[in-house]
């Protein structure tokens, strides 16, 4: 694989137009397949919505062009199954609104005439934007939604590629049974904290679900609305309660807020597993040294690339094309072209129901992805990725460090967490 | 404005407009045109319901969202649990609404200006932070409108806008004419004198409590009904998508704009409004750039600046000068 960043080099960007490949080129200009892309590019998740878009440009620039890279279509330039046809995005913003989702997802189908949806970040938004293709009769390739609901409506052009909030609350109960099994923590009591929105009360929800499961038992229970601007009452409770671990679902601001509270109060659980806020790009900046040994789900780590080459050369291509480190929003958004464009490779085909036909026979094994998953197959009735798995980082020394699953990870855990006293 | 008496040029101005948007779904292609369209006459009737007791009875409700999502979830509950059908759901999401309405205009009734708008804001807050977390009607969850066939019976359709747009259009006749109705009525003359003194309206032996009670319950009954046909067209609500405060705010927007105390005011306003909001984030949303609010605001600034009665005020003093 040495000569890999050589050859990536010459083949990347710029020294596509000098490509000797002029016959196939000319080719597969006379023919474009449009997928439209609908995520929230203003408004007040426009950061997260263009960092979601950089992971789209780029999975379409390696399926358009020559890469040798171990990704679908990547060494190929175009679509093969349709001798070469090329990808083009259209974009549509939601400005985060459900209505806007519906409404975008319909205007790209009628107007731009795509042939598949991708996008759209939030989960309320996807389900509008999924309901309009599934009217539309259109297939719709999700990565980047985690809210469990998604794949329970019975939709038939609907599919989702990422982990879902049900998959990542069991990764932190399967967490917790290896932390014991493996590393001889015992853990008994959980408290279970969670904003109140659709995302929120859903993980909560799945929570207590497999805390009764998997036999802990659970001493708060507490819900919160997320832009609340002092929390000092239910880091109380939870000081009151004394779990042995945290589990925190929670937006940034509130993310931020509550670890702020936590120390000040002196909040010292053994651990704490969060989701989501913990891993936002504001994060860190905002919490520093504050947010160590804090423990998030992720379905994506820059260190992954030690076990995996792939995230490397992958992160490489990113970092050079943005001038930006791939953050897990980008990572994850990356991934829905490709299964979406290697389904039309193999139907030969822009009907939407051979398309829908291909999805579900849909096999890309796990070197192919960038994530530690082992592949790419629909579940028949879900249309859920059957082999999708969340990992966990740790922030050590403010940095997202894998730390589970074991075998995948980067650096050990550090458990239990440090009191705050006893941190400089 | 005395009773309501149609010059000729105005009603075959009125047949004009009314055919030229029957005929325009046969002109267009694509859903966009259609969907800008129907969310025109979504807030315009919206606007159209807030004017009766904002603009003729003066009481400024910043509240409205809760009548529209609570329209929205009567509807979507008993369709998803009891398979009641929507058309039904639409008239029992009005009672609700309209019920909702007088119990929080009981205590607010003697509530004047700022006051009311805090009143009713508070309340709409309420209702969706109830809502949230109420898991029956699915909490943060919201609710999934299952897929049925398309059919006017079940209040769906998918091949086609045009019966979304036709139904809609007939809504907002029907709220326009209800507000006419009230404006000409005694009730109106008694709205606009409360509106315009409280004290000398009690004196005068006007039932200020009851007119301001009908007032708010017609809007909310004509508002839930424009929350039902929104969870009918977009097929799923939850709390963040039907009872925020920025719904609240653009139906005001739209009625201020257009022209409060005016029937076709609200109408001129989402007219104006909705196709600006609309179109911009279409043709430059997609840059992130954010541009389309920059112009968006800009142009509300400028009308409440220069136009601080509405386009609709405008549009009469030059009709006015014509003459």
């Amino acid at each position: 694989m040495d000569n890999l960043t050589r050859r990536k080099f010459l083949v990347g960007g710029g020294a596509l137009a000098l490509s000797p490949l002029v016959v196939s080129r000319a080719f597969a200009q006379g023919k474009t397949i449009k997928i439209g892309a609908v995520y929230p590019l203003t408004g007040n998740l426009a950061s997260t919505g263009l960092d979601c878009k950089r992971g789209v440009e780029l999975a379409v620039e390696i399926i358009n062009g020559k890469y040798d890279l171990n990704l679908p279509l990547a060494r190929t330039e175009g679509i093969p199954g349709l001798g070469g046809a090329r990808l083009e995005v259209v974009w549509a913003d939601t400005k985060g609104e459900p209505k806007n989702g519906q409404a975008e997802a319909e205007r790209v189908i009628t107007q731009d005439q795509v042939v598949g949806v991708i996008g759209a970040y939030q989960s309320s938004v996807t389900k509008t934007a999924s309901q309009a293709t599934e009217r539309l009769k259109v297939p719709y390739v999700c990565s980047d939604s985690s809210s469990p609901t998604l794949t329970e409506r019975g939709l038939r052009y609907f599919f989702r590629v990422s982990p879902h909030d049900g998959i990542f609350s069991h990764d932190q109960f399967r967490f917790l049974k290896d932390l014991e099994a493996q590393k001889k923590q015992k853990v008994q009591t959980l408290g279970v904290l969670y904003e109140n929105t659709e995302f929120g009360s859903n993980v909560g929800k799945e929570e207590l679900k497999y805390a009764q499961e998997y036999g802990y038992k659970v001493v708060a229970d507490i819900s919160y609305t997320n832009n609340a601007t002092d929390v000092t009452s239910e880091v109380g409770r939870l000081i009151k309660a004394n779990p042995d671990v945290l589990l925190h679902a929670s937006y940034i601001t509130d993310a931020i807020l509550f670890t702020k509270t936590f120390k000040e109060m002196g909040f010292n659980p053994k651990g704490m597993l969060t989701m989501a806020g913990y891993i936002e790009p504001g994060y860190l900046p905002a919490i520093k040294a504050d947010g160590n040994f804090i423990i998030v789900r992720s379905t994506f780590a820059l260190d992954l690339a030690k076990k995996k080459p792939l995230v490397g050369q992958v992160a490489d291509l990113f970092k050079k094309k943005f001038g930006i480190e791939m953050s897990e929003n980008a990572a994850r958004s990356f991934m829905a072209p490709f299964v979406l464009a290697e389904a039309i490779s193999r139907a030969k085909s822009v009907e939407a129901e051979a398309i829908v036909k291909a999805l579900r026979e849909t096999n890309i094994p796990g070197d192919q992805v960038i994530y530690p998953w082992k592949g790419i197959q629909f579940d028949p009735k879900t249309q859920q990725n059957v082999h999708a798995t969340g990992t966990l980082v740790q922030i050590q020394d403010q940095q997202y460090v894998t730390v589970w699953p074991f075998e995948s990870a980067a650096k050990d855990v550090v458990w239990p967490f440090p009191a705050w006293k006893s941190r400089k | 404005m005395g009773v309501r008496t149609f010059t000729k040029r105005q009603v075959s101005v009125s047949a004009a407009v009314l055919v030229l948007l029957a005929l325009y779904p046969l002109a267009v292609r694509g859903s966009f045109p259609m969907h800008l369209m129907i969310m025109v006459f979504l807030f315009a009737m919206l606007g159209v319901s807030w004017n009766i007791m904002g603009g003729y009875a003066g009481m400024f409700s910043f509240g409205q969202a809760a009548f529209f999502g609570i329209g929205a979830y009567t509807s979507s509950f008993l369709l998803t649990a009891y398979h009641v059908n929507p058309w039904i759901g639409l008239l029992a999401g009005g009672v609700v609404a309209a019920l909702a309405a007088a119990l929080i205009g009981i205590p607010c009734s003697n509530l004047r200006g700022h006051y009311f708008a805090i009143a009713s804001i508070a309340f709409a807050e309420i209702v969706r932070i109830h809502f949230n977390n109420w898991k029956l009607i699915g909490a943060a969850e919201g609710l999934t409108i299952p897929m049925q066939d398309e059919s006017l019976r079940n209040f769906m359709f998918h091949s086609s806008k045009a019966p979304y747009y036709y139904i809609m259009l007939g809504f907002l006749i029907l709220s326009l004419g209800v507000c006419s109705w009230v404006t000409t009525s005694r009730m109106g003359f008694y709205l606009r004198a409360i509106k315009e003194g409280h004290d000398v309206a009690k004196v005068l032996g006007i039932d200020v409590v009851r007119y301001r009670m009908a007032a708010i319950m017609i809007s909310a009954f004509l508002t839930a009904m424009a929350g039902t046909f929104y969870a009918q067209y977009i097929l799923y609500l939850d709390p963040e998508s039907v009872l925020i405060l920025p719904i609240s705010v653009q139906i005001v927007l739209v009625a201020m704009l257009g022209g409060a105390g005016s029937v076709m005011g609200p109408v001129i306003g989402a007219a104006i409004l909705l196709p600006i909001s609309e179109v911009t984030r279409v043709k430059l949303g997609f840059k992130g750039s954010g541009l389309d609010m920059i112009i968006y605001g800009t142009l509300i600034m400028l009308i409440s600046v220069y136009q601080p009665q509405g386009v609709w005020g405008f549009l009469q003093k030059i009709g006015r000068k014509k003459r």
